[in-house]
């Protein structure tokens, strides 16, 4: 963000906030303004009483919530509201972040040289030339789908970008990709980890990103967050936002998405029009990460098979925090099988319609609907807090639709799928936590048996009316198939998800085979399969 | 005094015609599509639509019309009462001259047949419209198009649907209530004519308030494990869509449910009873939907079934009645833990 908006945002994301609440005070005005600084006193006491000697800034915070507290006894309304006033801009000061301008036009100009050269820097003896690992990045990160037409779009209104998450290296892929379709970067949220890591820090901060804290959890620092993303959209910044909140841990798709975020589009689209803008139109593009391996696949899976996931919201202690683990990953990635492919679905309104290469929202029938039309009331556009969260809802099935559509299966997935599920059917009086750690009656399978269960899973993805994508790699024979999955597997993984000894197929880490399969749901691969059981094949507590 | 805003009724069968009727008393400027122009004349001259609610004068601020485009310009706030057969093709052709500001309430019970999709659906993949809802409850256009008191529930995800739509309907003698499960409220609204139907053949065989009781609470029960099958909130089917409309339909000879179940009771056969009548019994459409869906989902509606072996399967109403009372009873709610 340059310079002279970054203050502007900063101040106007605070102030809305703050004056959002006061509008709203009813008398004493005393008593709602103190319960707002108390509630936010009373979460960031909390976070740094958690947070001991996590951050240095923590002493900083302490200091200036003791001020408040002090300050609180004998406060006006006027002094509750100059209170708030100040810890909102905090708030802002920190998302906005310390952004060096003359950085940030350098590393636009750098970026996919900067990932070259991070990897280059780790491990120069084993990527070779800088030219030969950006030849080979490019080989290896596939981008397909809408690129013509959300470029077309780029004209006509502000986009914001919404990809699956399921690693850490999203956001660098992502920024890669855009950079190489000739985008202009885009502004997201990352979160406070990735500016401490030190293989993502140089690009956090340089790639346009402001600081999310997961571990702020008072109701006005989300707001100020949310009113700076909206802002920043108003200022034509085009945006990234990964709407599934978090990496996904199951492996699946996502399909339940935060709508706090999300609800800035429709925001700053009626913010827009309000301003009278010249181009008010909101683009939102979903967008399919897709990964044949996963790099934080080992921590993720556990993580997520654990009945206190949520207590590890924030995961700092996984592979992306070991530079030797992201290098083992990022060589796998140019010298071995592996892919990443990046699909661009088709671009949506703020409600979910679909948009023509004009910029256009059509209707169901492919009929032009005038987007502005759904946020007026008597042809003027008016904020709605309820109708927008309903629309906000709308949107977010339409991205998770499209999400489905789009995600690639690749073969690590169909055969992580297809192993998992004939080891289910040989041991059904087994639940899906014991059968992961103890892997039922036989160790292996045959690698024939595996083959045509990888072509049934194949057969009815491609029946699929919901999606997914197909790999190129799964029009091979089934057998092939197989093949390249069991050496993907076992290329990066601490422990192969699965090995071959023979014509036997060992199952040998199943979470892992857990969380490739995980990718394959949504598509009633249950259902589809027509086992003779009849069974869902989705094993019972593994629901994303 | 007429107020400004303009109100579309789409639909002059009966049921539309008596909610044209409601808005005409409120005052209210309202276009009421009929598709036929000699219909439109005959409301426009008489203020009577001789067919489908004779006996009844709308007021002075209804004006009936067959121009949808017009209806759509002017009215910002549409109600739908179209049969569930004609829904998709109606919103097809609404859906040119839709725009997001417009806000539909349908009034429309039943599913459409072979996709299982509820009107609001219907509406959703046929226009550009988001501000969707559904009225649905205890209403008998006879009674109230007499002006006696009655409730009805407006159910939609948006707020501004049930604000607007009390604002045009809700009176002295008609109460809007407000519901957020558009799909309760649909699934209540279809799915009481199956029952209506059943207790139709109750009556016909000559049976008491015992029996309809029975019928009526077995059927609510049916109702709520069907409808939280498709999605909807439990409670919802206690209320005016649920259990009101199921009073009211069951107890009135005046339904065309209970009609055709009490003929079929006294031996006559479906297509007779169908050509006899003028209007679509929902419920035979309703039962076939219903049960298919419940073989689909594995859902076991011994009702339903009863009453689609009755009308598609040519089943004798002895023997299923017999078949009824020979399902062992257990525990009351068992199937409807949720």
């Amino acid at each position: 963000m340059r310079p002279e908006h970054r203050e502007r945002a900063r101040i106007e994301a605070a102030t809305r906030v703050v004056d959002r609440h006061v509008a709203a005070l009813r008398p004493p005005e005393e008593v709602g303004l103190e319960a707002l600084v108390n509630d936010t006193l009373y979460h960031e006491r909390r976070r740094l009483e958690r947070d001991r000697g996590g951050d240095p800034r923590n002493a900083d915070d302490s200091a200036f919530y003791h001020r408040i507290q002090k300050r609180l006894r004998h406060a006006s309304a006027r002094d509750l509201r100059e209170m708030l006033d100040q810890i909102a801009l905090r708030f802002a000061s920190e998302i906005v972040g310390n952004f060096d301008d003359r950085v940030y036009k350098l590393s636009t100009t750098v970026v996919p040289t900067g990932l070259s050269v991070l990897l280059t820097a780790m491990s120069p003896g084993k990527l070779g030339s800088l030219g030969s690992l950006r030849h080979g990045l490019s080989d290896h990160v596939q981008i397909q789908g809408t690129v013509d037409h959300v470029r077309k779009l780029l004209d006509k209104g502000t986009l914001v970008v919404v990809p699956t998450h399921s690693s850490h290296l999203d956001s660098i892929v992502l920024g890669y990709a855009v950079h190489l379709l000739g985008l202009p970067p885009l502004l997201y949220g990352a979160g406070l980890n990735l500016f401490k890591n030190p293989v993502t820090s140089f690009f956090m901060n340089n790639l346009g990103a402001y600081r999310v804290d997961r571990k702020k959890t008072a109701a006005l620092y989300k707001e100020v967050l949310k009113e700076y993303a909206t802002v920043a959209l108003e200022l034509d910044y085009n945006n990234l936002f990964f709407p599934g909140g978090t990496r996904s841990r199951s492996g699946a798709v996502e399909q339940k998405l935060k709508r706090g975020l999300l609800g800035t589009a429709v925001r700053a689209y009626v913010g827009n029009l309000q301003s009278r803008r010249d181009k008010p139109n909101l683009y939102v593009v979903p967008c399919t990460i897709s990964y044949k391996l996963g790099l934080e696949a080992e921590t993720l899976i556990d993580d997520y098979l654990k009945e206190v996931g949520k207590n590890r919201y924030i995961i700092e202690d996984d592979e992306f925090s070991r530079p030797r683990q992201v290098l083992n990953f990022m060589s796998n990635l140019v010298s071995l099988d592996s892919r990443v492919v990046i699909t661009f679905s088709r671009p949506l309104d703020v409600v979910g319609n679909f948009v023509d290469e004009e910029g256009r929202s059509l209707d169901p029938r492919g009929r032009v609907v005038d987007a502005a039309s759904y946020v007026s009331d008597g042809g003027v556009a008016v904020h709605d807090a309820q109708r927008d969260e309903e629309y906000t809802n709308e949107l977010s099935a339409a991205i998770a639709r499209e999400f489905l559509r789009d995600n690639l299966a690749m073969s690590t997935h169909v055969v992580g799928y297809a192993l998992l599920d004939m080891i289910q059917r040989e041991n059904p009086d087994m639940d899906l936590y014991r059968l992961l750690r103890t892997g039922g009656r036989s160790p292996s399978v045959t690698a024939t048996d595996l083959a045509r269960e990888t072509e049934r899973v194949i057969g009815a993805l491609s029946r699929s009316t919901r999606g997914p994508r197909l790999s190129d790699e799964l029009s091979s024979d089934p057998a092939a198939v197989v093949d390249d999955a069991l050496r993907a597997f076992g290329s990066y993984h601490t422990h192969a998800a699965a090995v071959r000894r023979g014509d036997r197929v060992f199952h040998e880490n199943r979470n892992l085979l857990l969380y490739y399969g995980n990718r394959l749901k949504g598509y009633d691969l249950g259902r589809n399969l027509a086992r003779p059981s009849g069974e869902a094949a989705e094993p019972a507590g593994a629901r994303a | 005094m007429t107020t400004d805003e303009c109100i579309g009724v789409i639909g002059a069968g009966n049921w539309g015609t008596t909610l044209a009727k409601v808005l005409g008393d409120n005052d209210k400027r309202t276009l009421l599509w009929a598709r036929r122009d000699e219909l439109c004349r005959e409301i426009n001259e008489t203020r009577q639509n001789s067919q489908y609610l004779p006996g009844f004068s709308l007021g002075p601020s209804v004006e009936a019309t067959s121009d949808l485009e017009r209806i759509c310009k002017s009215a910002s706030l549409i109600i739908a009462v179209v049969p569930s057969h004609t829904m998709r093709e109606t919103a097809r052709e609404l859906g040119n001259y839709l725009n997001g500001e417009h806000v539909i309430v349908h009034a429309t019970k039943g599913i459409e047949q072979g996709t299982f999709k509820r009107m609001s659906e219907v509406l959703r993949e046929e226009t550009c419209l988001r501000k969707i809802g559904v009225i649905s409850g205890p209403n008998l256009a006879k009674e109230l198009a007499a002006r006696q008191p009655a409730g009805t529930l407006v159910a939609s995800r948006y707020d501004e649907v049930f604000v607007r739509t009390h604002a045009a309907l809700h009176n002295d003698y008609f109460r809007v209530y407000q519901g957020r499960d558009v799909i309760g409220a649909e699934i209540g609204g279809g799915f009481k004519n199956i029952i209506a139907l059943a207790a139709g053949v109750a009556a016909g065989l000559g049976l008491g308030d015992n029996t309809k009781a029975l019928l009526l609470t077995r059927g609510l029960s049916e109702m709520a494990r069907f409808g939280v099958a498709m999605g909807a909130e439990v409670m919802t089917f206690g209320g005016m869509a649920g259990m009101g409309d199921l009073i009211a339909t069951c107890s009135s000879p005046l339904s065309r449910n209970h009609q055709v179940g009490a003929r079929l009771a006294r031996g006559e056969k479906l297509e007779d009873i169908q050509r006899d009548m003028r209007m679509v019994a929902e419920g035979v459409k309703m039962a076939k939907a219903a049960n298919d869906f419940a073989v689909r989902k594995r859902l076991d509606l011994p009702i339903v079934r009863a009453v689609h072996n009755l009308l598609y399967e040519h089943h004798q109403v002895p023997l299923l009645l017999k078949e009824l009372m020979s399902i062992p009873a257990g525990p009351e709610f068992a199937a409807l833990t949720v």
